[in-house]
């Protein structure tokens, strides 16, 4: 939800990336040709979309491709709306992406995925075919919406089935979009049967907290990874007809770079990440205001990928 | 589809106009946050204003005030309410907007209402009381009439200000106009959004004309009793 707020903004951008693709790819094949410094290896630029979770997992793939002797160059970007062209042009060949959003991104009309199998299928055989980039194997972190309520109410609902005979009588409070996502009401309805009794358009973050904490609602739409339902104690609904959105993190690349090599590098990172770990080092970034670069160094260690 | 074209359809599409989101809903929920807010800053500012301006008392802090009023922004009253109004059991209400919107119209009635009655003419004053009026009745039939054009103008840019500004109470899910800016801009609707801006720029206006009139009316009339003479010089100063 998060990622997909604003499509004015992202046109705008969407065109500006275009015109910085359209730039920047002559530059790009010297890049490839002349590449490789003091090593036979290629050079390969990360991108990530300036936000900690991003930032994070793009440094993992940045430090196993430089332990490996590849010449990395980072870039960051605003968003998805510039970062794609970018990446189309080469200009940045890898970057960690969230599979479910990069189709309703590619595909408007694609409707809810919650498969992460199917999503790579979607995404490999046709809808990035023309684009020159391919995803690799999804991680288990996912970073989606979960719905989450107090410790209390959490004594007569665990499941999101268990709460939709009492939903009339529930608020929901979930950012003022939710409305219009395939992953939120109008998803609730169709999967579970779920029709909130009121809807209360809240701000993600402290308001939506508060709100919860204080009963001014029932039911809260919280992101799985940023650690907001730790801190708090809040308990997390299960999605137990698998409405969310398979919003994997996986890594997305430039097949001008993938070689098995590279293949394999990326797929070690995946095979590590779980939405519990993403949760904590998100914390460490957002929280106690670590580095991305040393959060995602000592990840890789802990897990022998360096 | 350019804004424009989504702002005909948005507009021109009936499902906007009813039910409980629909324009007419929240224009007057729009209507009933700035009135609140309005009525309660008068409340206060209104005599304080005429006590201040009367009596010579506590002007230094009256100015303060309403200088310091003008200068911390209704979000962040906005941000401190919501907290509190959810502890104070209230819900999730338009109650903090309306107290930030309180203190935002406070500062031009006080203003205006003091300088107001301060700037009533010594003479007349001196007249008044010399034909044995009480200061209550001084108050009451020299100075408020004398001093009513301007406090009727601090009304009105009050209450411009706080229709302006009522969009706030959708940020803490509230109702009024805002909704439409805030859902259209989440919801990536910009025919919503600017349907939003526009209303709230109409009513705004609506109100600064229909305050205008009042105002007018208050203004003094040469053919009403002779006495205040001196009314159309004095008033003339401060509008």
């Amino acid at each position: 939800m998060r990622r997909s707020r604003s499509y004015v903004l992202g046109a705008a951008l969407l065109a500006f990336g275009l015109v910085l693709g359209a730039c920047g790819s002559g530059g790009d094949d010297e890049g490839a040709a002349g590449g490789g410094g003091g090593e036979e290896k290629g050079q390969v630029t990360v991108g990530d979309d300036s936000f900690a979770e991003s930032q994070i997992v793009a440094e993992m793939y940045a430090q196993v491709l430089e332990d490996a002797g590849y010449e990395v160059d980072r870039k960051s970007t605003k968003s998805r709306e510039v970062r794609l062209p970018a990446m189309e042009s080469g200009e940045i060949d890898v970057a960690p992406e969230y599979l479910a959003s990069l189709i309703s991104v590619l595909d408007p009309k694609a409707g809810r995925v919650s498969d992460a199998g199917e999503a790579v299928g979607m995404l490999n055989d046709d809808l990035l075919t023309d684009q020159g980039l391919q995803v690799l194997e999804p991680s288990e972190a996912i970073d989606t919406n979960i719905f989450a309520v107090t410790q209390e109410t959490a004594e007569k609902y665990t499941t999101l089935s268990d709460l939709a005979e009492d939903a009339g009588d529930l608020t929901l409070g979930a950012p003022a979009e939710c409305p219009e996502r395939p992953y939120c009401i109008p998803g609730l309805k169709e999967v579970y049967g779920i029709e909130f009794g009121k809807f209360e358009p809240l701000e993600y973050g402290a308001a939506t907290v508060e709100s919860l904490k204080q009963g001014a609602i029932d039911v809260a739409l919280l992101f799985s990874t940023d650690g907001t339902v730790e801190r708090e104690g809040f308990v997390v609904l299960e999605d137990d007809k698998g409405l969310q959105a398979a919003d994997n993190i996986t890594p997305l690349v430039n097949e001008e770079v993938l070689d098995g090599e590279v293949e394999e590098l990326l797929n070690a990172v995946s095979a590590a990440l779980t939405t519990d770990t993403m949760t904590e080092l998100n914390a460490r970034v957002n929280v106690d205001l670590e580095d991305p670069a040393d959060v995602a160094a000592e990840f890789l260690e802990e897990n022998g990928l360096l | 589809m350019s804004g424009l074209e989504q702002l005909v359809a948005w507009i021109t599409d009936p499902v906007n106009w009813s039910g409980e989101s629909g324009v007419p809903v929240r224009v007057l929920e729009h209507l009933r946050i700035s009135a609140i807010s309005v009525l309660a800053a008068t409340a206060v500012a209104l005599p304080l204003g005429l006590y201040i301006g009367h009596s010579r008392r506590g002007e230094t802090l009256a100015v303060s005030v309403a200088n310091l009023g003008r200068a911390i922004p209704s979000f962040a009253i906005l941000a401190l309410a919501f907290p509190l109004s959810l502890r104070l059991g209230l819900g999730l209400s338009d109650w903090p907007a309306i107290a930030a919107l309180f203190l935002l119209g406070i500062p031009p009635i006080l203003t205006n209402s003091y300088v107001g009655v301060k700037g009533v003419d010594a003479d007349t004053l001196e007249a008044a009381r010399g034909m044995g009026m009480s200061e209550r009745e001084v108050l009451r039939s020299i100075e408020v009439p004398l001093a009513a054009p301007l406090i009727v103008a601090g009304l009105r840019i009050s209450a411009v200000q706080v229709v302006a500004t009522a969009t706030l109470a959708a940020l803490v899910a509230g109702g009024g106009l805002g909704r439409f800016i805030v859902d259209g801009f989440k919801q990536g609707d910009d025919g919503m959004t600017l349907a939003g801006a526009i209303l709230v720029a109409l009513l705004a206006i609506l109100t600064e004309v229909a305050l205008g009139l009042v105002e007018r009316a208050t203004a003094p009339r040469h053919s009403r009793r002779g006495v205040f003479t001196t009314r159309t010089r004095l008033t003339s100063r401060f509008t």
